[in-house]
């Protein structure tokens, strides 16, 4: 049986990582939220530019988002640091996560006073938290403890050859031993909709699939539409086409890939983590923050990603797992890069690389560090708005 | 002699798995066996070449889809990208 070492959680999956989340429920927070972590070894700030001035389903996207965050399962605990007069309000972050049984502690800087006073409260708050983290060890985990999040950025011809049909080898494995899966970049699925429509479960998910990547091609096309903006216009990225990928389906078609063959077995909003094991569609956009941050508030302890042009990034405190398949990448890009994919297009078997990714997953998953995180690349939190 | 990958039996263009030249023979590893045909153009690795003639508006397949259509009359050998497909997906005006 495939395994991996986590640390316990009171309620929900394991944790890949085990550090302490400085979270602002308003941006004004920020600084003082980051000077809190700065002082604190194991401790994380979410610094981000909403929590307030925000109304209806803005502001719910920025609320689930950031409560999906606090009770994610690679943070031992969260300290929320909030502003005082914000919209999205500290307490409602902190008692969400409490609520779903993990330590926090809260602190308003209008009620300590001053930004020092902040600071010093959050400093002795998140050193308790450190404090008591380290003296959780790690256990062994079956891999149908595991959440993955699915993602592709910087894509050319050899991502739907060789790095994505080998992910989805890793996503197949995981859902067959009962684990869970993501994925996501509904702008990125057009063209692909009856195909996975096809492999969901019944008949409301593949509508709620239909419905999902409908709603986005019609966002696009209306945003797609003035005349002033046709030189804005194109739904892949100058990178994408001069790697051989044409259009927008094409690649849908080889991002697919990651997800695999299986059933898919629902549709997940943002900030919603799946109820179940098997295969599950985030609703949320392709870009590579945005879609980042959606697999963690989603759940997903680590997230593999698959690059042909090379990209850097990296999400704090949950690893972002680089695969390219293609090998110039590779030899360039090496110390961003954790694993090749590119045998596949030289005809080693897909199962071949496919068993090697997936201990290479299980391996970062125990704790060995992804290159991204060796590296301190942390650009990809990034909440998502409408 | 240059490489490229027909992914699916239903496709009608391949994928290059080296650069071609011009003029260059072009070995396409298919399901059934391999194909020969010329490349016509410059063609990058990762780019696709297409396997047979089409007129104008017929559909490009790869991975077994639909992924655009011919802007123009395109012939076997030729370079397929940008410059003469279309895809009216995610844009207004859709077919």
């Amino acid at each position: 049986m495939k395994t991996f070492q986590g640390y316990r959680r009171s309620q929900g999956l394991p944790g890949a990582r085990n550090a302490v989340a400085v979270i602002p429920s308003v941006f004004c927070a920020n600084t003082v939220a980051r000077r809190i972590a700065e002082h604190v070894a194991g401790a994380i700030a979410f610094c981000h530019p909403v929590g307030c001035s925000q109304v209806g389903q803005d502001l719910e996207l920025t609320a689930r988002g950031l409560k999906g965050l606090g009770k994610h399962p690679n943070f031992y605990g969260a300290v929320v640091v909030g502003l005082g007069c914000e919209r999205f309000r500290a307490r409602e972050l902190a008692e969400s996560i409490a609520a779903a049984g993990k330590p926090v502690e809260m602190l308003v800087i209008q009620e300590e006073g001053d930004t020092l006073r902040a600071i010093e409260k959050g400093i002795t708050f998140a050193s308790r938290l450190a404090e008591e983290a380290s003296r959780q060890t790690r256990e062994t985990f079956p891999l149908s403890e595991l959440c993955l999040g699915l993602k592709c950025g910087g894509t050319d011809a050899t991502s739907g050859l060789a790095a994505n049909p080998t992910l989805g080898w890793v996503t197949d494995r995981i859902c067959e031993t009962g684990g869970r899966a993501i994925f996501t970049e509904v702008t990125e699925l057009i063209g692909a909709e009856q195909i996975l429509a096809g492999r969901a479960v019944n008949p409301r998910v593949a509508g709620e699939i239909v419905t999902t990547i409908d709603n986005m091609e019609k966002r696009l096309s209306r945003a797609t539409a003035g005349a002033d903006v046709q030189h804005h216009s194109a739904l892949i990225s100058p990178g994408n086409e001069e790697g051989g990928v044409t259009s927008v389906v094409e690649k849908a078609l080889g991002g697919i890939y990651k997800a695999g063959t299986g059933p898919v077995s629902g549709v997940v909003g943002y900030g919603e983590y799946p109820s179940g094991p098997g295969l599950y569609l985030l609703d949320c956009v392709g870009h590579d923050g945005e879609a980042v941050t959606g697999l963690v508030v989603s759940g997903c302890q680590a997230v593999v990603f698959t690059t042909g042009r090379g990209t850097p990034t990296g999400f704090p405190g949950v690893p972002v797992i680089k695969i390219t398949g293609n090998r110039t990448t590779y030899e360039r890009m090496k110390f961003n890069l954790d694993f090749n994919a590119g045998g596949i297009v030289e005809g080693t078997p897909i199962a071949e690389v496919g068993a090697e990714l997936l201990e290479k997953v299980l391996r970062i998953g125990s704790g060995e560090p992804s290159r991204a995180e060796l590296l301190g690349h942390d650009e990809l939190f990034c909440i998502t708005r409408i | 002699m240059a490489k490229a990958l027909k992914i699916n039996p239903r496709d009608n263009v391949a994928v290059l798995l080296t650069d071609a030249k011009a003029g260059e023979a072009v070995e396409v590893i298919t399901d059934s066996g391999v194909l020969h045909l010329d490349a016509r153009g410059d063609i990058a690795f990762g780019h696709k070449i297409a396997l047979g003639n089409l007129t104008a508006h017929q559909p490009i397949i790869k991975y077994g889809e639909e992924i655009a259509k011919a802007q123009t009359a395109i012939e076997a050998g030729d370079w397929i990208h940008l410059h003469n497909v279309y895809c009216l997906r995610g844009h207004e005006n859709q077919e």
